[in-house]
This record gives C-alpha cells, sequence and structure tokens, in this order.
C-alpha cells in the first residue's frame, strides 16, 4: 500500500534543482567498466560517432528520482512513477541541471497524485531528457 | 556435476532476429550494502538509504535494462525511454529478479528500435517496480567482430 505525505503542493511551484556533474569515474561505477562498452571504452564511443563516452540515460532517472525523493520522502518508492524520454547524449564531463514544476494534482483513491513535469539540461542548456514523474501526497 | 542443464544459445542482436513476445529473466541478485553505496556514489545520492534498509527505487533498473544479453549478443544500442511504477521499495537483503517481455519492434528513421515491459520482484514473486523500456539496437556491421555494449 502506497505512503502518503502531508506536504504543501502548488500548481506551477518549481521543485528545488539538483546539479551533477558527470565524471568518468561515476560512469565506471554505475555503469561498470568493459571493452567495447559506449560507456567505458572511449576509443569505442568514438568508432560509434560520440565525441566521449556516454552515462547511461539511465543515470538521469536516478537523478529525477532523488528530486522526487527530497520532495515527497522514500514514499516515492511506493506509489511513485517516472517517464522519460532520453533525447541527448549526456558525455563525460557535462554538468546536468535537473529540473521539475507541478503541472497537476488528481485524485488518487482517497489520496492526491502530484504530476511533475521534470527534465534533464546539461550545461549548454540544452535538454537531454524529458519526462513526468508523480506521487501521492495527502 | 555440471553439463545437464540446456546451454543458452546466442543470437546476434538485429530487428530480425528479435521476436516480439520473446520472454527474459534475469538471475536473483541479493541487495547488499555495497550496491546501494556505489550507486549513491555514482549518482552522487546522499539520502541516508543504508540507515533506513531501504534501497534507491532506481536500484536494480539495470537489471532489467540487461535483460536482452541473456538471449541475444548486443553489440552496441541507445536507450531511448523508461518508465516505472514503483510499487514496493526494494529493501536491503532482498533477492531480487527481473522478468521481461518483448512487445514490440519497430524502425523509425532507419533505426531499429526495440520495447519490452518488465516486473521486478522480489523471491515471492511479489512485484516491487514493473514499467517498460525502449531500446535502439546498433546492428554490428558487416564486416565487423565482437560484442560490445
Amino acid at each position: 500500500m502506497a505512503t502518503r505525505v502531508d506536504i504543501e503542493t502548488k500548481v506551477g511551484q518549481a521543485l528545488s534543482s539538483l546539479v551533477k556533474d558527470i565524471s568518468q569515474r561515476r560512469i565506471d561505477v554505475y555503469s561498470g567498466v568493459k571493452p567495447r562498452s559506449i560507456h567505458s571504452d572511449e576509443a569505442w564511443a568514438r568508432q560509434k560517432g560520440f565525441r566521449a563516452c556516454l552515462a547511461q540515460g539511465m543515470m538521469s532517472t536516478a537523478y529525477v528520482s532523488q528530486m522526487m525523493v527530497k520532495f515527497l520522502g522514500p514514499s516515492f518508492a511506493s506509489g511513485g512513477t517516472m517517464s522519460m524520454a532520453f533525447i541527448k547524449p549526456v558525455y563525460a564531463g557535462d554538468r546536468l541541471t535537473v529540473h521539475g514544476i507541478i503541472k497537476d494534482k488528481q485524485s488518487d483513491i482517497g489520496a492526491t497524485r502530484v504530476v511533475v513535469e521534470v527534465w534533464v539540461e546539461n550545461q549548454h542548456g540544452e535538454k537531454t531528457a524529458v519526462g513526468h514523474a508523480t506521487g501521492l501526497v495527502s | 556435476m555440471a553439463g545437464s542443464r540446456t546451454l543458452v544459445e546466442f543470437r546476434k542482436l538485429t530487428l530480425d532476429s528479435l521476436k516480439v513476445g520473446e520472454e527474459f529473466v534475469s538471475d536473483d541478485h541479493l541487495v547488499t550494502p555495497e550496491d546501494i553505496e556505489a550507486h549513491g556514489f555514482a549518482v552522487e545520492d546522499d539520502h541516508p538509504w543504508l540507515a533506513e534498509g531501504v534501497a534507491p527505487p532506481t536500484l536494480m533498473a539495470n537489471q532489467a535494462l540487461h535483460l536482452r544479453h541473456s538471449k541475444y549478443i548486443v553489440h552496441a544500442g541507445l536507450h531511448a525511454r523508461m518508465e516505472f511504477n514503483f510499487l514496493e521499495p526494494i529493501r536491503l537483503g532482498m533477492r531480487v529478479r527481473t522478468r521481461g517481455k518483448v512487445i514490440d519492434k519497430y524502425e523509425r528513421r532507419g533505426k531499429p528500435y526495440m520495447v519490452t515491459e518488465y516486473v521486478t520482484e522480489d523471491e515471492s514473486g511479489r512485484a516491487l517496480v514493473r514499467g517498460q523500456f525502449t531500446q535502439m539496437i546498433i546492428p554490428e556491421p558487416e564486416a565487423s567482430h565482437g560484442h560490445a555494449r
């Protein structure tokens, strides 16, 4: 059963953003170091048409999850949802900022489901991932 | 003595070789303190997950993403979309596995894609996370060899 938290939410409210510096070391720990991997083998990544090793798109879902947990608490793990599209590569050395804005509040079995539009931007202001996440509040 | 089990026959992943309806299952994975610490380092997550005995909600996401490697030789690929429905927390000390099924494959702008639905569950079969994901398939060029990611 989903846990619900009692917090103030307003449509249009921005969540606290997160800033992430994407190092090769952190990519290696997340994805593992393997030969012929676009995440950890730079020569292979270049051969596949990328300028450097790529961070997994999944790392951005972890950042959004982190932002939602900071907003809702660990209850995001029981009743939360997330849907993300990865629209631009994230490279080792990039700096990402993770954003969220409350877009809607919906009734959901005796609670309120907060719908948050989320996106991740790189240091050039380009969106690298977009989507939405939701969670339950009282 | 080993030898009585059927060996997996791996096929090269292409849009043609991929079968819609094909099912995958991961090995069981014990969620350890090291998993949670490594994940925390990798994504700079300072939430006290270990003290709470709970894992970050996306901890086992790569178990789902790697399902296709259990049957196919994956030359390379890109992750296009990911959906999660977090049903129950993944807890420290749980043994979890992920099951998946290919539900679609298609070509868009000359690029091949596959869509997999998945559920991550505990030892009793209780669903913890459900969702689906879309991956681009980068097939092996005719003249090259290897099985890269």
